[in-house]
C-alpha cells in the first residue's frame, strides 16, 4: 500500500483557484517533498489531506484511508505540523504536550513517558515548565513539531517547519526530520528552500500557481535542464576571439556574454575548465574570477518557470 | 467522553491562570453588592398611580441617559412629564409655580463625559418647601447609583481587560471613581440629596443575587477569550485534525464554562449566607436546582460569544452588551415586583428575571423546591436554545 495517493485534487478560494488538478504518490517511509513559491498551493493542498479543507473535486488516500469516506481514519494514522505556530500560550511547554498527547488518544503513564521522550528530542526537557508565550521563536517550532510526534504517527505532514528561524534550530529540526525517516516514518514536507527539499528528500514535487510543474527524485528533475554545470566567469579584457575559441571547445554547450560576466552551460566542469584556461592563456586573456554551478532544483525551477523560486 | 474533560481540564487551567477572572466572578459582585446594597431597597410600596409629576429634559439623548431615562420612568416616587418644547429656565419656572413637583434635566454631552470617566451634573429643580422634593431626590439619587455602579463596570472591565501589565493600575484607578461617582446629582436648592436607607428587611436580598448574575455574564469575556484565541492561534485547526469531533470540542468548553460559573455561585452563596446572612441553605435543594439551570444558561450564552467573537475586543463586547441589557431588563438593578406588571413581563424576556424569581423565591419569601420549578424550567429552556443557536454557528464556521 501506498502511504499517500493523491488523485485530481481541486481547491479554489473564490476566484483563486488555489489547487489545480494535483496528483502525486508517496511511497511509505520516505521524504516527500512539495516545493514551490508563496502561494503556490503547498499550504491548500496539506489543509486538505489532512480533513481541514473539503477538495472540490478529487480525493487521496492515505493509507487506504479516502479523505472523502473516511475522515477520521484519515486522522488516526496523521501527525501534522502547521504552517503557523499552534499551542497554547498561556500552557507550558509540557502541558501542551500532555494536553495535544491526549487529542492524539494517549492517556496516563504512556502518556506521561512519551511527553518527557519528546521534550527530550526537541531538547527542551529544562525549559518543559516555561510557558509558551515566554519562548523564543525557534523553541515554539520546535514544540509545534514535538506535538506532531507524540502518538507516533505512520505518517506525518511538515508544513514550512523551518520558516523563520536561526540556523541552530534549522539544523536541529532537519536533523530531526531525518531521524523520523530512519524510524519508518513518512513524511510529507513542504518548503520554500530548495536546499532543504534537495537534503531531505527522495522525491520531490515541484508546484507553482496550483499546479505540480514536476515530480521525481532530484537527479530526475535536475535532467530536466540537461546535466549541465554552469560556470560563471570574468576576465580583465574583453575578447570576442576567445569567446568563438570557447564555443568551439570540447563539452562546451554554450557561452553567454553580459556586461563583463560570461555565463558557460557544460557537460562537466571538471572536465572542460583546463581547456577553458589553456584557451584564454592562448588569447593572452587573463580570468580573474571562476565560479561553479553544478545544477540544482533552483535552475530547474527558472528553467520551467522563467522564474526564480526566490523573489 | 474522554477528549470533552480534557477540553474541558485545559480551559480551566486557562481560565484560572488569568487573574481577570477571578476579578469578574468574585471580588466585583462582592464588591458591588457591599457598596451599593443599600441603593437598592427600593423605596415605599406606592400604590396605583399617584406619583408626583416631574419635568424631564434630556439635552443628551445618547445610549447611558436613555438607560438613565428607563431607570427614573421606572420611579415608584414620580412619574416623568416629557415636553420636547421644554427649557430649563422653562422647567425651573413651573417647579416654583408648583405645576411640577420637580424638573430633572440631563446635561448635553453627558454620555460622552460618563464614558470618559468626567462627572456628570444632573441638575435638579425641586420646591424647597415641598417635602415630596426630599423623596424625590431620593429616588433619583437611587437611578443614579444604579447608572453608576453599570458605567463602573463597564470602565473596569474595559481597563483591566487591557494590557496584563496594566492591570494593578487600570484596577486602582477604576476603583478610586467610586470616591467619585460618574452621575451626580446637582441639586440647586437648599435640600440636600439623601440616599433611600435600606428599610424593608434585607437590603442584599435582592442585590446579592442582582450582582452574582450580573458579574456572571460580564465573568464570559475571559471565556469567551478562551475560545477566540484558541482559534485566532490555530489550536481550533489543530484539534481538528486529530480524531475529536467539533461537538466533542464544543461540549469541552461548555463544561469548563458551566464548572467555572458553578463555582462562582457556590463561593458567592456561601458568602451570602454567611456574611450578609442570606438564607440559600433553608431551601437547599431549591437552591441547587436554580444555580445548576443558571449556570446551564449562562453557560450556553457565553458559548454563544466564544463562537461568535472574533476578536478578543469582540469577546468583551459581546459580553459587556448581553450584562447591560440583560441585567438591566431582568431586573438585576431595579426589582421587577416594584417596576408594574408591564415591565415585569417584558423582562421577563431576559433570563435573568428567571433566575432573580427563583432567588426571590427562596429568599425573599422563603418559598421551596416547587416554587423554582417554572423558572428553573424557563432558564434550561435557554439553555438549550444558546447550545443550539452556537452548535449552528460552529458546524457552519469553517475553523
Ligand atoms: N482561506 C483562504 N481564502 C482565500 N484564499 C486563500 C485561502 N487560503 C489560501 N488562499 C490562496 O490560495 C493560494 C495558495 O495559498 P497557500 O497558502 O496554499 O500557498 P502556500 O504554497 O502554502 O504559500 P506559502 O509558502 O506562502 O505558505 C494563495 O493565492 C492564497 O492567497
Ligand atoms: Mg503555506
Amino acid at each position: 500500500m501506498k502511504a499517500i495517493e493523491v488523485t485530481n485534487l481541486h481547491k479554489a478560494f473564490g476566484e483563486t483557484r488555489a489547487v489545480i488538478g494535483v496528483n502525486f504518490t508517496v511511497e511509505q517511509g520516505e521524504i516527500f517533498s512539495l516545493l514551490g513559491p508563496n502561494g503556490a498551493g503547498k499550504t491548500t493542498t496539506i489543509s486538505m489531506l489532512s480533513c481541514l479543507l473539503r477538495p472540490d473535486d478529487g480525493d487521496a488516500l492515505i493509507l487506504g484511508h479516502s479523505l472523502r469516506k473516511d475522515p477520521m481514519g484519515v486522522k488516526s494514522v496523521l501527525g501534522v505540523v502547521p504552517q503557523e505556530i499552534a499551542l497554547y500560550d498561556d500552557l507550558s511547554a509540557s502541558e501542551n504536550l500532555t494536553f495535544w498527547g491526549k487529542m492524539y488518544g494517549l492517556r496516563g503513564a504512556a502518556l506521561k513517558a512519551r511527553v518527557n521522550e519528546v521534550l527530550e528530542i526537541i531538547g527542551l526537557t529544562d525549559r518543559a515548565r516555561d510557558r509558551i508565550k515566554k519562548y523564543s521563536g525557534g523553541m515554539k517550532r520546535r514544540v509545534n513539531i514535538g506535538v506532531a510526534l507524540l502518538h507516533k504517527p505512520k505518517i506525518i505532514y511538515m508544513d514550512e517547519p523551518t520558516v523563520g528561524i536561526d540556523p541552530q534550530s534549522r539544523r536541529s529540526i532537519l536533523d530531526s526530520v531525518l531521524a523520523l525517516k530512519s524510524e519508518g516514518t513518512t513524511v510529507l514536507y513542504t518548503t520554500h528552500y530548495m536546499e532543504e527539499a534537495q537534503e531531505l528528500s527522495d522525491h520531490i514535487a515541484i508546484m507553482d500557481h496550483g499546479k505540480l510543474i514536476a515530480a521525481g527524485t532530484h537527479n530526475e528533475l535536475v535532467r530536466i535542464v540537461g546535466e549541465a554545470d554552469r560556470i560563471t566567469l570574468s576576465l580583465n579584457a574583453e575578447s570576442a576571439r576567445l569567446i568563438e575559441a570557447w564555443k568551439r571547445t570540447r563539452g562546451v554547450q554554450q557561452v553567454d556574454a553580459e556586461d563583463g560576466n560570461l555565463t558557460l552551460l557544460v557537460d562537466d566542469s571538471n572536465q572542460v575548465l583546463p581547456r577553458l584556461f589553456e584557451a584564454a592563456a592562448a588569447s593572452d586573456v587573463r580570468i580573474t574570477s571562476v565560479d561553479i554551478q553544478e545544477p540544482d532544483l533552483e535552475v530547474v525551477f527558472l528553467h520551467l518557470t522563467g522564474r526564480a523560486l526566490r523573489d | 467522553m474522554k477528549r470533552i474533560l480534557d477540553i474541558t481540564f485545559k480551559d480551566l487551567i486557562e481560565l484560572t491562570r488569568n487573574r481577570m477572572t477571578f476579578l469578574f466572578l468574585l471580588i466585583m459582585p462582592i464588591a458591588f453588592t457591599v457598596l451599593f446594597g443599600f441603593a437598592f431597597s427600593g423605596g415605599g410600596s406606592g400604590p396605583e398611580d399617584p406619583r408626583l409629576p416631574v419635568g424631564f429634559l434630556n439635552l443628551d439623548g445618547e445610549l447611558l441617559s436613555l438607560e438613565l431615562t428607563g431607570q427614573l420612568e421606572a420611579s415608584t416616587v414620580f412619574r416623568l412629564v416629557v415636553d420636547p418644547e421644554a427649557t430649563p429656565e422653562g422647567l425651573e419656572q413651573q417647579v416654583a409655580d408648583g405645576d411640577l413637583a420637580a424638573a430633572i434635566v440631563i446635561p448635553a454631552g453627558s454620555s460622552q463625559a460618563a464614558v470618559a470617566g468626567d462627572p456628570v451634573p444632573l441638575t435638579v429643580f425641586v420646591d424647597p418647601s415641598a417635602i415630596s422634593g426630599m423623596t424625590i431626590e431620593g429616588d433619583l439619587q437611587a437611578a443614579a447609583n444604579r447608572m453608576n455602579n453599570a458605567i463602573l463596570t463597564a470602565r473596569i472591565v474595559v481597563a483591566v481587560s487591557g494590557e496584563d501589565s496594566a492591570f494593578e493600575p487600570a484596577l486602582g484607578e477604576a476603583l478610586a471613581a467610586w470616591e467619585n461617582p460618574p452621575i451626580r446629582v446637582n441639586d440647586t436648592t437648599s435640600v440636600p440629596a439623601e440616599t433611600g436607607s435600606g428599610s424593608q428587611g434585607n437590603s442584599f436580598t435582592h442585590t446579592a443575587p442582582g450582582m452574582m448574575l450580573q458579574f456572571a455574564i460580564a465573568g464570559l469575556i475571559t471565556a469567551a477569550q478562551v475560545m477566540v484565541s484558541e482559534r485566532k492561534n490555530r489550536c481550533l485547526q489543530r484539534i481538528l485534525t486529530t480524531a475529536t469531533s467539533r461537538l466533542q470540542i464544543l461540549l469541552g468548553h461548555y463544561l469548563a464554562i458551566v464548572i467555572l460559573l458553578l463555582g462562582q455561585f457556590i463561593l458567592l452563596i456561601v458568602f451570602g449566607q454567611l456574611a450578609l446572612k442570606l438564607d440559600y441553605l433553608n431551601q437547599a435543594g431549591a437552591t441547587l436546582l436554580v444555580m445548576l439551570t443558571t449556570a446551564l444558561c449562562i453557560g450556553g450564552l457565553g458559548l454563544l460569544i466564544g463562537v461568535l467573537a472574533r476578536t478578543e475586543e469582540q469577546a468583551i463586547m459581546f459580553s459587556l452588551l448581553p450584562m447591560f441589557i440583560l441585567s438591566s431588563l431582568g431586573g438585576a438593578w431595579v426589582p421587577l415586583e416594584i417596576t408594574g406588571p408591564t415591565f415585569s413581563a417584558i423582562g421577563h424576556v431576559s433570563p435573568v428575571a428567571w433566575s432573580l424569581d427563583g432567588f426571590q423565591n427562596i429568599l425573599a419569601r422563603g418559598l421551596g423546591l416547587e416554587s423554582v420549578l417554572l423558572p428553573s424550567l424557563a432558564l434550561a429552556g435557554y439553555a438549550v436554545l444558546f447550545f443550539l443557536l452556537a452548535a449552528w454557528r460552529f458546524r457552519r464556521a469553517s475553523a
